[in-house]
């Protein structure tokens, strides 16, 4: 297990670096940062060539480069062109409200896609399996944008019973994570639903049921917990995309995380916010795979026996 | 923990419920009747507080650095300059009870006695002096807002309450500018004392109200300022700004009353806004004008009739009225009629796509020769115009092709570079309200922001209102300008815009403002 954790964590700090250079690069072929902050002034060349060597833009990029790698690897995510704080202090600010988001969204997700996934399987066929699987397809073909204003709209305009944007309180927690989590429960409630079809026709349930154990208890004991592998991995993966849709999520619902931020930065061409933050960003979702790696042992023992290696 | 599963399984049970609820009575009734009652909106209570829903958050609050309306919108209440603007935009007295020009270089302040800062720091020669020490120095150089500054030499203490500016030039919009956003006066203590960060987020000034609390991307809280030099102002209490950068969020939180003033509303939202008896649309002419600039180093439009030509065969009347609902004004320069130096004599150019043709036909243009046009992909009303101008350069046999470019990289890089195509989308909002500004920028010989344009003529006349303090020869130099530039084409200007806000109608006193910058002095709560 420790060689395992080595390898991936030089694994994750070389990904690590290979994305600094393509966002440190991809960043400055974008358009120049100085000329979007005269817009509302009367600027000078001199001016502008004084503000750029102010900001350090006035080095050949590889240089930048190098000075940026040297001040990461001692925590210095640089600071931001238009208010001179901290990359890392804004992050810091912000991501409390963004993975309490993207949690909020994964959980009415699997509120959601759970019993829905496990309707559709355990009566595939039936009328609820029909209704399970339109959900779906409802769920994956909605644009998050859209359904956030639906949301407002019906919950917030019409029937007054949550606020509609800010951060105040966990009630206004409820319409975002919703918007968030819908979209990913439809494409969960299928999966949970095929996983559950593939464990149901395995032997040993047959030999479960054979025992006389009840059924829920066989569908909820030995056929949920063997088909949580391929769902706790989806999870996983999905959490990048989680953490992505709250980029337009936030937006909507005027939620101050780091998906705000991101895309305050990019129109203002803040170039060490867009770095820092897709940085930090990539290290989390770096780490939410590892989390799911090792959880694997937890969930299937005998992962965990074997090494990660077939026998 | 517990709370928020109770939440967010409520919340589920919801969504089912709103599904399944889609199709019932309930919000189809409203909508169905046959004689719909304007709507009305859920009261907010508090008495003399006021919330306001606007777009954008500027993240810093020093003036120095910052370049963004979004910071005038709050920080107007907070800090305040020698001179200020009103919301008719007339200059008058600030924090300077009067000026005079010594000579020609020579500005004289008298300022207000008995004004204090927020933290009670008093307000004198020394606060001014060390604000433009700052704004011209080191600190300054992390902002753009000292190049705007960069005719002011030194500021000298002449006693507490007299200071006087020595400039390095003539600047005729010296004044104006002294009502902008880098030059209000902050607290020489106080920054001293906290630091550059920390003034960032908690800014000390002399305006009408305090900043009580700030939480980045959600709200800032303003409080009365209890010793403000104006005698029975502000009226209110407590003012709240949220930042909701959506404009449906914005109007969604207008109609459950969590908001009492929306700024900028959308042309898409105003017959919303007016099916609701308790609110009020409300509108007011902006500097931003949008006009279609040639890049007139390229073929064909290097030929000023080819230019001409197209400024005949774009129907801008027709544009405003249907695209923009009316909510646009003509303008036959590329600068709003706010502005000094906008001469109502100049013609338009109407819409004549006959002559248009015989101008094309006179360049030797053929029939379906292809022209660029670039503009900024988040722009959706301008991708509307681009399109009906696509249109209308094809009814005379040009054919154009739409160029939609992300918006930091048009304005920053292709602009700059020429390399917008043969047109592109201009738009500018001319700060000072002075053509000088704007015609400085957009036709000056080697400018930012003017790759391509030259003229010699424009250069003399550009150094002529430049050169003088006196109003009516600059007007005079202008009148020429515009003429100049009317005959030359460089561009054909479109419209000005104006900018919508709605209101509760429980708020008085309420004027929104040209520039952006809200001034609640006078503003009320029933």
């Amino acid at each position: 297990m420790a060689a395992f954790l080595i390898r991936r964590l030089l694994h994750s700090v070389f990904v690590v670096l290979a994305i600094t250079l393509v966002i440190f690069v991809l960043v400055r072929m974008t358009g120049d940062p100085v000329s979007i902050m005269f817009q509302a002034g009367e600027p000078t060349k001199e001016a502008i060539t004084e503000l750029r060597k102010n900001l350090g833009l006035d080095e050949p990029v590889y240089v930048q480069f190098g000075l940026y790698v040297k001040d990461m690897f001692t925590g210095n995510f640089g600071t931001s062109f238009r208010t001179g704080e901290s990359v890392i202090n804004m992050m810091n600010e912000k991501m409390g409200a963004t993975l309490l988001l993207a949690f909020g969204g994964m959980f009415v997700a699997l509120l959601i896609a759970i019993p829905v996934g496990i309707i559709s399987a355990v009566y595939r066929g039936s009328v609820a399996d029909f209704f399970g699987r339109i959900f779906s397809l409802l769920g994956i073909s909605f644009p998050n944008f859209w359904l956030g204003i639906m949301l407002i709209i019906i919950f917030a305009v019409k029937l007054g019973w949550f606020p509609a944007s800010g951060y105040e309180g966990l009630e206004y927690l409820v319409l975002p994570s919703v918007a968030l989590g819908l979209i990913l429960s439809g494409i969960l409630a299928r999966l949970v639903r095929s996983s559950m079809l593939e464990v149901m026709n395995q032997q040993y349930i047959n030999t479960a049921r054979s025992k006389g154990i009840k059924e829920w208890l066989v569908i909820i004991k030995h056929g949920l917990r063997n088909a949580l592998i391929p769902t706790v991995t989806f999870i996983g993966l999905q959490f990048g995309t989680l953490l992505g849709g709250t980029v337009i999520i936030e937006q909507v619902f005027s939620w101050p995380g780091i998906g705000r931020m991101l895309i305050d930065a990019i129109s203002q061409r803040d170039f060490p916010v867009i770095q820092g933050s897709v940085i930090i960003l990539s290290f989390l979702m770096i780490f939410v795979n590892l989390l799911v790696d090792i959880s694997y042992g937890f969930i299937d023992p005998r992962i965990r026996q074997g090494g990660g290696k077939s026998e | 923990m517990k709370k928020k599963v109770g939440i967010s399984a409520c919340s589920a049970l919801l969504v089912l419920a709103a599904a399944l609820g889609g199709c019932s009575s309930k919000p189809a009734d409203t909508s169905t009747q046959a004689n719909p009652q304007p709507k009305t909106v859920a009261q907010a209570p508090a008495k003399n507080e006021l919330t306001l829903g606007v777009n954008g958050d500027p993240h810093s609050w020093d003036p120095i650095d910052t370049f963004l309306l979004d910071w005038s919108t709050v920080a107007t209440s907070v800090f305040e300059g020698l001179v200020e603007r009103t919301t008719d935009l007339k200059i008058q007295p600030g924090l300077a009870e009067s000026w005079e020009f010594k000579d020609d270089k020579t500005l004289q302040f008298k300022l207000r006695q008995g004004v204090t800062f927020h933290n009670g720091e008093p307000f004198n020669a020394e606060a001014v002096k060390f604000t433009f020490d700052r704004l011209l120095g080191e600190e300054g150089k992390k902002g753009p807002q000292q190049a705007n500054y960069t005719s002011i030499d030194r500021v000298e203490v002449v006693d507490e309450f007299t200071v006087n500016m020595i400039l390095k030039e003539k600047d005729p919009v010296f004044i104006t500018k002294l009502a902008g956003y880098g030059a209000v006066i902050v607290p020489p203590k106080y920054y001293k004392e906290k630091g550059d960060e920390y003034f960032n987020t908690h800014p000390v000034g002399t305006g009408p109200f305090k900043m009580d609390s700030y939480e980045k991307d959600n709200k800032v809280v303003l409080v009365k300022n209890e010793n403000y030099w104006k005698q029975g102002q502000p009226k209110l209490e407590k003012v709240t700004f949220r930042f909701i950068p959506e404009a449906t969020t914005r109007l969604a939180e207008m109609q459950t009353g969590a908001i009492d003033i929306m700024k900028k509303v959308e042309i898409s939202q105003t017959e919303s806004i007016k099916g609701m008896s308790d609110l009020e649309l409300m509108q007011v002419g902006s500097p931003t004008v949008y006009s279609i600039r040639f890049n007139t180093s390229m073929k064909p439009v290097d030929n000023v009739k080819v230019r001409e030509a197209i400024a005949y065969a774009i129907d801008a009347d027709l544009i405003i009225e249907t695209l923009l609902s009316g909510y646009g004004k003509r303008v036959n320069s590329f600068q709003s009629d706010m502005s000094f130096g906008y001469d109502a004599n100049l013609p338009l150019r109407n819409y004549d796509p006959e002559k248009a043709k015989q101008l094309l036909a006179e360049a030797g243009v053929k029939e379906g020769t292809e022209l660029d046009l670039f503009l900024p992909g988040t722009d959706a009303t301008f991708k509307e115009v681009a399109q009906a101008i696509e249109m209308q350069l094809g009814q005379v046999g040009l054919k154009v092709k739409l160029n939609l470019v992300d918006a930091s990289t048009f304005t920053s890089d292709l602009i700059p570079k020429g390399k917008a195509g043969h047109m592109y989308r201009n738009g500018w909002g001319g700060w000072t309200l002075d053509f000088d500004n704007t015609a400085y920028l957009m036709y000056h010989k080697g400018e930012f922001w003017n790759p391509d344009f030259h003229d010699e003529k424009v250069e003399e006349l550009l150094k002529a209102e430049r050169s003088t303090f006196d109003q009516e020869k600059r007007m005079a130099a202008f009148k020429e300008l515009n003429q100049r530039l009317y005959e030359l084409v460089p561009d054909v200007p479109l419209y000005q815009t104006i900018n919508l806000w709605a209101a509760n109608k429980r708020v008085k006193g309420f004027q929104p403002p040209a520039d952006e910058r809200i001034d609640l002095r006078e503003v009320s709560v029933e």
